[in-house]
């Protein structure tokens, strides 16, 4: 048995799984809960929310992420009947009905929720309730809506996109993260990632409250990986190849995937990226806007080309110029010799 | 009596043609890339079947090119060794007289002259292209390089000059484009003077008329000679 997994070999696993696992969920309703949000009408109007929908339809609620999770398996404290006015919202971390494999026991988020609580986006007691509200949480991330509509295409797109993080793993491994991926259809194509990370972090206003690095996006962006994403390159790395799907750390904190001492395991951590890139090669710097601060040296090379083709062009569109007017200016004299 | 002035050879022509091909497959790969969101330049994209293959069109052009300007200083090599010629003979290297030909030129283009120029075998314009594409070889081959071998190149380099290729092969390309298609077209294409092409680039030659109008000094130097041999 090899210890890497081919991306064919991946892609062929994953399309015997979809067609396995895209049967229609059974039991997810088994509390008939349907019965009364299925009406289109349910809701609730309240003076500072406005009109609040309770309506959860068939054909969404089929093709979501937790179309096998029973609904009290997240909305735990609703438990009589008529429901309380005021319910807890869903947290994530809670263990459901759902078997991990292998374990027997319940399936829960709590390694990710976990991951969160203590990355960049976890709450932070040096700030303020209003601006540790203002992070992502789970569920900003991984809304029901923004994966509401799933297409299988996008899972095999990036059946090569996962494989590039996940090709060390085994085949246990490989079937882990296949089965779970496919199950909760949670893959999306790398340009929808930095779409969604870009929703937060290009927002300047957004931004400023935090104590990060303002030009993330538009570095991402001038740089050749942003670049070729926009052109379709799928393969290059989006934001969470580098940065982490959950345990996004800033680059001082020595656990971090971008920290100096990590950034050159992480840029050579599989062989579709940087394989044997080197410390050099990992440091130069990937989201750098240049300024004269933090990078004089890529900032003056970068406005010497700007002075050096807009001087050149002025020069060379003034001869032109004058050359066409010399020649426009004798047709005009001779004509008025005549 | 007309006649024909051999002003390229048959090796300066291919070597012309071998630059400008790669050079029009380069720009249609390459800014692409640079401008990621243009609509034009999704069109060129799809018609070079996506970035994927862009990328490898682009550097078999890339080399392609490369081979020719090496070939180039090869042939410049072996002629000066072999013809050793004098620094008057050197006919693309800037003199004096260039100053005085831009300074008679801008007073004939202001109407406070009516002569214009009398160039010799090279004007200061055709040397300027020859020396913008000489240097533009350098930045662009060199950061091409690096950027097609980056990792490699950070084993002996520092890691600066990978965004420091990234940059020049990014904005010197657009100064090169800009070049070849306001100066360059402007001066063999759309000059009035010229319209619609001059085609010395593949026929090799010049009439006596084209000569006393573009390169009065030199056709005088070619008919002197000719008189001093007989």
């Amino acid at each position: 048995m090899p210890a890497t997994i081919s991306r064919q070999s991946i892609l062929a696993l994953l399309l015997v799984m979809l067609t396995a696992l895209s049967a229609p969920a059974q039991q997810a309703d088994a509390e008939n809960c349907n019965l009364c949000h299925s009406l289109a009408l349910l809701g609730i109007a309240t003076p500072s929310n406005g009109i609040r929908s309770f309506e959860v339809t068939a054909e969404a609620y089929s093709h979501s992420t937790h179309r096998n999770v029973i609904c009290r398996d997240c909305h735990t404290d609703v438990n009589v009947f008529p429901h309380p006015v005021e319910v807890a919202k869903v947290e994530c971390y809670k263990a459901c009905h759902i078997t991990k494999p292998f374990a027997l026991t319940g399936y829960s988020h709590a390694e990710q929720a976990d991951a969160h609580a203590i990355s960049a986006h976890g709450f932070n007691s040096k700030y303020s309730t209003e601006k540790n509200e203002a992070k992502p949480d789970c569920k900003y991330c991984h809304s029901n809506t923004f994966r509401n509509v799933i297409q299988d295409d996008v899972l095999e797109k990036n059946s090569e996109h996962c494989a590039r993080c996940h090709e060390g793993e085994g085949l246990a491994g490989v079937i882990l993260h296949v089965s779970s991926h496919s199950g909760h259809r949670t893959a999306e194509e790398s340009i929808d990632v930095v779409e969604l990370c870009s929703s937060c972090h290009a927002d300047q206003g957004h931004m400023k409250q935090f104590d990060v690095n303002l030009t993330q996006v538009s570095g991402y962006e001038r740089h050749f990986h942003g670049k070729a994403l926009k052109r379709g390159m799928n393969e290059v790395a989006n934001c969470m190849d580098c940065h982490r799907n959950h345990l996004n750390l800033p680059a001082e904190d020595p656990n971090s995937s971008i920290h100096p001492n990590n950034i050159q395991q992480t840029c050579s951590s599989n062989s579709y990226c940087h394989a044997n890139a080197t410390a050099k090669f990992a440091v130069s710097a990937i989201h750098s806007e240049p300024t004269t601060q933090n990078n004089p040296i890529l900032f003056y090379v970068e406005w010497g080309f700007i002075i050096l083709t807009a001087g050149t062009m002025a020069i060379l569109f003034s001869h032109i110029f004058l050359d066409f007017g010399r020649w426009v200016g004798d047709i005009w004299l001779r004509r008025k010799e005549k | 009596m007309s006649r024909d002035y051999t002003r390229f050879t048959l090796s300066q022509r291919l070597q012309h043609i071998f630059m400008f091909v790669p050079f029009i497959i380069l720009v249609l790969t390459g800014f692409p890339i640079k401008f990621p969101e243009s609509e034009f330049w999704s069109v060129v994209m799809s018609a070079a079947g996506g970035i994927e293959n862009a990328r490898i069109i682009h550097r078999f052009a890339a080399a392609v090119m490369i081979l020719d300007f090496a070939f180039h200083i090869v042939y410049v090599g072996y002629n000066l060794i072999k013809k050793r010629p004098s620094l008057a003979d050197m006919h693309l290297v800037p003199n004096g007289r260039d100053g005085k030909n831009i300074i008679e030129n801008i007073k004939y283009f202001l109407f406070l002259s009516d002569d214009r120029p009398r160039f010799h075998r090279f004007s200061y314009i055709e040397k300027f292209d020859y020396w913008a594409v000489f240097w533009g070889m350098f930045i662009m081959a060199g950061s091409g390089i690096i950027l097609w071998f980056p990792v490699l190149f950070s084993k002996f380099l520092p890691g600066i000059i990978i965004q420091i290729a990234y940059i020049a092969h990014s904005d010197e390309a657009m100064l090169a484009l800009l070049a070849i298609i306001i100066w360059h077209f402007y001066n063999v294409h759309f000059n009035p003077r010229i319209w619609p092409a001059n085609n010395v680039w593949y026929k090799g030659t010049l009439t006596e008329e084209e000569m006393e109008h573009e390169h009065p000094l030199e056709l005088e130097e070619i008919k002197a000679r000719e008189e001093a041999s007989k």
